[in-house]
């Protein structure tokens, strides 16, 4: 079984779907600080995905320093790592660009979107 | 290392050539796709590759050995699952396994037991007898109980009911998973294949007009769409590495099939200095569906 919850929709990027899903888990207390990770191979037979696909989600998960890999552990979480100057303003720049087009789009007002944002800020943190 | 290159690989019968001028390389370790509509030559192919057919121009290599003269040393690294294996079905399935079991050195008697056991194998049942989802079971465990470094699957699971297919998933994901194991197999489903391929090859009426790994075709396709200024539509020219174009008043839609590289760089500048330009990733069915679509226009 594996520690987080994901549902692979197939024809988007699959890596980048089980990276976010490892993320939230993360985020969200599923996985915490010192949780052991699946290999490589459990990843594979578990989500059913290419072993050198979850090879890749592991290696950029270790080096976005989600994961960190010793030698003597295996694999485990290491908490939520500060993301990169990079990762912050992908976010920003990207992501909350849907967002915001999506809420323009149905007339949704900022307050509304703050509001939503901070619900969901809280539920998935405890900061 | 590649496991499986061809050159100019090329296969007729009669006047048809089912293959034309195939160029493939399959390296170590990937697990590669072969796409394409039934007739389009993935059979051939395979078939090419292990030697049950001799290619009538071109060469094909398999474990760094020319086709056509595969031996035993080649073939006990081989797994081969396909419905158009010969096999004598007036035999029992454990009789079946037994006969088999004799031809490979590395036979593993506990993962043979495992398998058979996972698939519910009924040994004392005539191989003739069985349904078309037991029969592919069966020559799936005959296909790797030894291990095998190479497996060739044609259509492996079109037609199963979904819990087969994902017992059969997992068993060969689990093979892959060992060092370095490769595998090529034959669909006509994008989706079926998409998951557990890393590499795949669209195929076309006996051509090879794609392969590359998933992962770089979606990084350099992308779907366009373009609202350009009154008038300009009519004077913009397609380019080679654009299919699927069309243009309706002022919107140009198209699929770049070369969109981040060098070459295309600057390519929004041909649609002059007011036009809106969206793009968007494509999956890798899209990409197979642009490609499909152009290459039944190159035809017309």
């Amino acid at each position: 079984m594996l520690p987080f919850a994901i549902q692979i929709v197939v024809g988007g990027p699959i890596a980048e779907q089980v990276i976010y899903a490892v993320k939230r888990a993360v985020v969200s207390g599923n996985l915490r600080a010192g949780d052991p990770f699946p290999s490589v191979r459990q990843l594979s037979r578990e989500l059913r995905i290419n072993p050198n696909t979850a090879h890749r989600v592991m290696a950029a998960l270790v080096e976005q320093g989600v994961l960190i890999s010793t030698p003597t552990v295996g694999t485990v979480v290491s908490g939520i790592a500060p993301g990169s100057r990079q990762e912050r303003s992908a976010l920003l720049g990207h992501e909350m660009e849907r967002f915001v087009v999506e809420a323009k789009r149905i007339g949704i007002p900022l307050e509304h979107m703050q509001q939503a944002l901070v619900k969901h800020w809280r539920e998935l943190g405890k900061e | 290392m590649n496991i499986i290159e061809t050159e100019n690989l090329t296969r007729r019968f009669g006047r048809v050539a089912a293959l034309e001028g195939v160029n493939l390389t399959v390296p170590e370790g990937s697990i590669f796709a072969l796409l394409g509509p039934n007739g389009a030559g993935k059979t051939t192919l395979l078939e090419t590759l292990l030697n049950v057919l001799k290619p009538s121009m071109g060469i094909a290599r398999v474990l760094g050995c020319d086709s056509r003269s595969l031996g035993p040393e080649q073939l006990n690294q081989i797994g081969y699952v396909s419905e158009n294996l010969k096999v004598d079905d007036q035999l029992k399935v454990g009789a079946l396994l037994a006969f088999v079991r004799k031809l490979y050195p590395t036979w593993d008697h506990a993962l043979e037991k495992k398998l058979t056991d996972t698939f519910d194998l009924p040994l004392d049942r005539r191989f003739r007898h069985l349904s078309r989802g037991m029969r592919i079971r069966v020559l799936f465990v005959a296909a790797l109980a030894f291990r095998p470094k190479v497996l060739v699957l044609d259509e492996p699971f079109s037609g199963l009911d979904p819990l087969m297919r994902d017992d059969l998933v997992t068993t060969v994901l689990d093979l892959a998973a060992e060092d370095k194991r490769t595998i090529l197999l034959a669909s006509h489903d994008v989706e079926e294949v998409e998951r557990i391929s890393d590499r795949v090859a669209f195929m076309e009426a006996g051509h090879v007009t794609v392969a590359d790994s998933i992962e770089a075709l979606c990084a350099r396709h992308l779907n366009v769409v373009v609202r350009v200024s009154a008038g300009v539509a009519p004077t913009i020219a397609k380019r080679d590495s654009w299919l699927g174009f069309r243009a309706e008043g002022d919107v140009i839609s198209f699929v770049s099939t070369q969109a981040r590289s060098t070459s295309e760089a600057g390519w929004e500048s041909a649609f002059g200095p007011e036009a809106a330009i969206t793009t968007a990733p494509l999956s890798l069915k899209e990409i197979y569906l642009a490609h499909a679509r152009a290459s039944l226009k190159r035809k017309d």
